[in-house]
């Protein structure tokens, strides 16, 4: 063949994939293409060719007609639908020139084949040893991207149609009006998309809709929250199909992926999230795995705290789910206060089994993300895994463009889309309302040239409209004389970008746009003082908060919280100091309340915070740590006494506190007045009394300690959490008031120093347990020199606990919650 | 060696991308199906030496092409290899209770394809 030009084939009425084929499998021969008969009958014109393929059904055709039209031609292929051949006969057949007839589907390797034994080039021998060693070859993989790529152009329309099924059953969801039928119909795009994206080199594609068919799944009704997501991944997902496909370069990592066991041992696959499951529950890490691994996770499973130090060493976890209590080793809380002090932060969901109790407050203070009351199903373990890495997501810019010309819409659809901006396009002018209360836009894109409306009479329509009157609108326009650019401008548009397209330019245009509509809101979501959300956007995220924890079963606890004195402050100090304070007050409570929470501040000196996964006396817990610290922490005022500022707070939980948003806030507040009487400068929760009439006082913690300073402190302590104490120095005071027939003193919870005047701390406990006043009254010594012995026998004489001096004040606290709680 | 490969699915472009990844890489020939009917019809016709049966489709899905394969004297003999999208393993395993020859996940690598179809058949490379 050297020397000699290389043979011609026309392929007509294929698409290209047929014509690749065949090219790469005919060596020296060029294949064109024709798309449809007027094409094929203009390169029959031309002469030269060595072989027509042709499909009868070509556009234009049938292709008989083709043939029948062009005499001469060249040995002729035709490909014919299963059951034409009836009607044609042989004579037929050669009165038309065809060398051979095939039928869809067509058999390549027979095409292939023919074609060689026609052209002399003998195709392949697929049977070459040559030929089999060269399949593994990188010009083979190379053809083979090329193809793929090809075939990902060709079918894109159809998939972004299953994308758009996906996308109008999160609307419906929105609207309130998914029907099971659509909802199943969605499903089953989502699991195509799932198997199929991926497929073409958009791995991450094929996680993201396998997400929204988990989503989708099952029976459980769909709010709110699940239409966000739904929008956010698919949002995502589109945005993932507008890049260039990236076909997994090794294929040993995709067959890691596909052959990945649950409990996939050290890194592999690279680019799947690795979720590290410490537990030493072996079944549940194995299920919880399973879970994750079909949601698009790799993961790992640590048995131990030590195990999981020395995977974390390895590689940085997207996220960790990790038990709290191990049979041997130590406990997970080190490892959490580890993990999130790690910059960037590990996200870490604590699961244990041990009751609430001050867990969750440890927890929430040293950083974890999510906390997991086992036992948990799976499912619920991976959503919450899902949900903290989701958080922080923003809601996209979504644009609106209005064109009649549908190309148009297409091309400024994929090159905003590819933007990361979310786009519907309309193509009917007069429904352009509707399409505004369904997309909500952002920004509205509209050609001025359509029929019967056109767009200037849709932008004065907008500009008229309350609600979408300071939507930004921009003019696509062919005319851009400056008598259109003076009417659009008088129309109250806010741009206009000329046709043709350039796609830069357009994206820049919008992109400044959508910076200053996101801007606006992000203004109008926050409280302009302190930064913190304001009272629009908070309602709109304890909402989401709240349907989250009742959908989880998990509780949820909102605190309001008022600043003592404030008028004072501004009165005194003036209100620039005043709004110094209120700043100062929003950004301890940012600190100490994280990702999970909302801090909001409705107006005046009143801040509210939404607690996920609290009960409202975690919820005190933690408010009284932040009033602690802010009183320590006096306000430097320039001329002045420092200042000390206090607040007062109530917590309300759901739902025995109130079954919605509006009626736990009015528990709060009337909580928080309670604090307010009862002295300022204390965090009571909901459903809390001042004391009860009998004839003995009712305390929940006596302190019997003779160190005046430390009892101060433990009564302040004691008093901003809402407890009722009372304090006695002397241990024979203290036996006095407490035993009796009548005692005068009834306490849930003594705190009993060892060393007392009087009556000694052993002595005191004898006398209490004498006189069964330990039947309902827990003691907790403090010991000073935590010699075992006198640990042990503080418990043998009855003591429910023991606390060695000197103690933090934290961790004493936790202890007589526990004591209280059992 | 040459093989001659059925590939019954109902996505367009799912199939096409099989076809070409089989036929360019390995050298085989492909007959597509675009439905459990078709396949059953064309494996009885063709007789392949493997077919690669999508396991959600409308009308017959693959599991009950799968068995009915099974049934028929001409084609029980050859191997099946379940394409899915399902990856929880309890389905896994639900799928390899159906007697098939191999589960193969999609999304595939269209590189790798062929390889898989050859491990899960216990074909030299």
């Amino acid at each position: 063949m050297s020397g000699s030009p290389p043979a011609r084939v026309l392929v007509a009425g294929f698409g290209d994939a047929v014509a690749g084929f065949l090219a790469r499998q005919l060596r020296g021969v060029t294949v064109e293409t024709a798309p449809d008969a007027a094409a094929a009958r203009a390169e029959l014109a031309r002469g030269g060719w060595a072989l027509l393929l042709v499909d009868d059904a070509i556009p234009g055709g049938p292709a008989r007609d083709l043939l029948r039209g062009t005499e001469p031609h060249p040995p002729t292929f035709l490909c014919l639908e299963r059951g034409t051949r009836a009607s044609l006969t042989r004579a037929d057949l050669d009165a038309l020139g065809v060398a051979r007839i095939f039928f869809h589907p067509l058999d390549r390797q027979a095409l292939v084949r023919e074609a060689g034994a026609v052209l002399g080039t003998g195709g392949p021998s697929p049977d070459d040893p040559r030929d089999v060693a060269a399949a593994a070859g990188e010009a083979k993989r190379g053809a083979l991207a090329d193809a793929v790529r090809q075939a990902w152009e060709r079918f894109r329309g159809a998939v972004m149609e299953r994308v758009d099924a996906v996308e109008s059953a999160a609307v419906a969801v929105l609207e309130g009006g998914l029907d099971e039928e659509s909802r199943r119909h969605a499903e089953r795009e989502a699991h195509k998309l799932a198997g199929s994206v991926g497929t073409f080199g958009f791995a991450q594609g094929s996680r993201l809709a396998r997400e929204i068919e988990l989503l989708l799944q099952g029976a459980a009704p769909l709010g709110q929250a699940e239409a966000l997501k739904l929008t956010d991944l698919v949002v995502a997902l589109r945005r993932e199909l507008a890049r260039p496909p990236t076909p997994a370069a090794d294929p040993s990592a995709s067959r890691e992926r596909v052959a990945a066991p649950p409990q996939a041992g050290p890194a592999t696959g690279a680019r799947l999230p690795l979720l590290l499951i410490v537990d030493d529950d072996a079944e549940l890490a194995d299920r919880i795995a399973m879970e994750a691994g079909g949601r698009g996770f790799r993961t790992r499973v640590a048995p131990g705290v030590a195990e999981a130090r020395a995977a974390v060493a390895e590689e940085r976890p997207a996220a960790v789910l990790l038990d709290l209590s191990f049979e041997r080793g130590e406990s997970g809380l080190s490892l959490l206060s580890e993990l999130a002090s790690r910059t960037p932060r590990v996200p870490v969901l604590v699961l244990t089994a041990r009751g609430s109790f001050t867990d969750r407050v440890d927890v929430a203070r040293m950083g974890g993300m999510g906390f997991l009351q086992k036992p948990v199903p799976p499912a619920a373990a991976v959503d919450a895994v899902q949900g903290v890495l989701h958080r922080g997501r923003d809601r996209h810019a979504c644009v609106l463009v209005v064109d009649d010309d549908p190309l148009v819409l297409a091309s400024v659809g994929s090159l905003l889309e590819a933007g990361g901006v979310k786009v519907h396009t309309l193509d009917d002018p007069l429904r352009f309302w509707e399409a505004l209360e369904e997309f909500c836009p952002d920004v509205v894109i509209l050609d001025i040239d359509m029929p019967r409306v056109n767009g200037i009479e849709l932008c004065r329509v907008l500009r008229n409209d309350t609600r979408w009157g300071a939507t930004p609108v921009v003019f696509l326009t062919a005319r851009a004389g400056p008598e259109t650019v003076q009417q659009v401008f008088s129309a109250g548009a806010d741009d206009f970008v000329a046709k043709p397209i350039v796609g830069p330019e357009l994206v820049t245009r919008i992109t400044n746009r959508l910076e200053r509509v996101q801007l606006h809101r992000a203004l109008a979501d926050t409280d302009p003082l302190t930064g913190v959300a304001n009272r629009r956007r908070s309602e709109e995220l304890m909402g989401q908060l709240l349907n989250l924890a009742v959908r989880h079963q998990q509780p949820f606890s909102l605190a309001l919280l008022d600043l003592d004195h404030f008028k004072q402050v501004n009165d005194q100090h003036g209100h620039g100091t005043g709004d110094e304070v209120l700043r100062r007050v929003a950004r301890m409570l940012e600190r100490s309340f994280r990702a999970e929470d909302v801090v909001a501040r409705w107006g005046g000196e009143e801040f509210l915070v939404a607690m996920h996964g609290m009960d409202k006396d975690d919820g005190v817990q933690r408010l009284a740590e932040v009033l602690e610290v802010l009183r320590d922490e006096p306000f430097e005022v320039p001329g002045a006494e420092p200042l000390r500022v206090t607040f007062s707070a109530g917590v309300a939980q759901y739902p025995m506190d109130g079954g919605d948003l509006q009626a736990l806030y009015r528990t709060a507040d009337a909580t928080m007045y309670q604090a307010k009487e009862a002295g300022r400068d204390r965090v009571l929760p909901a459903g809390w009394t001042a004391g009860q009439p009998s004839t003995a006082e009712h305390v929940d913690v006596l302190v019997v300690e003779d160190d005046h300073t430390l009892a101060r402190l433990l009564l302040h302590a004691l008093e901003t959490r809402g407890w009722r104490s009372r304090w006695i120095a002397d241990g024979r005071e203290a036996a006095q008031q407490l035993t009796g027939s009548r005692p005068r003193l009834r306490a849930r919870v003594v705190l009993l120093d060892v060393d007392l005047p009087g009556m000694d701390g052993h002595a005191l406990l004898r006398t209490l347990a004498r006189e069964r006043v330990l039947e309902r009254t827990r003691v907790i010594v403090l010991t000073v020199r935590a010699h075992e012995a006198e640990v042990v026998q503080a418990l043998e004489e009855g003591a429910f606990d023991h606390v060695a001096k000197p103690f933090s004040v934290p961790i004493l606290l936790q202890r007589i919650r526990r004591a209280m709680r059992a | 060696m040459s093989r001659r490969i059925l590939i019954v699915d109902d996505e367009d472009d799912i199939r096409e991308v099989a076809q070409m990844s089989l036929e360019m890489v390995a050298g085989w020939e492909v007959i597509p199906a675009s439905s459990g009917e078709e396949g059953i019809r064309l494996a009885a016709e063709h007789r392949p030496d493997a077919i690669l049966l999508d396991v959600m489709m409308p009308g017959m899905d693959g599991p009950a092409t799968a068995q009915r394969l099974g049934e028929d004297a001409a084609t029980s003999a050859i191997p099946i290899i379940l394409l899915t999208a399902k990856v929880q393993a309890a389905d896994r395993r639900r799928f390899e209770g159906l007697g098939v020859a191999g589960v193969l996940a999609k999304p595939f690598d269209p590189m790798d394809l062929a390889r898989q179809v050859s491990a899960s058949l216990g074909w030299p490379e």
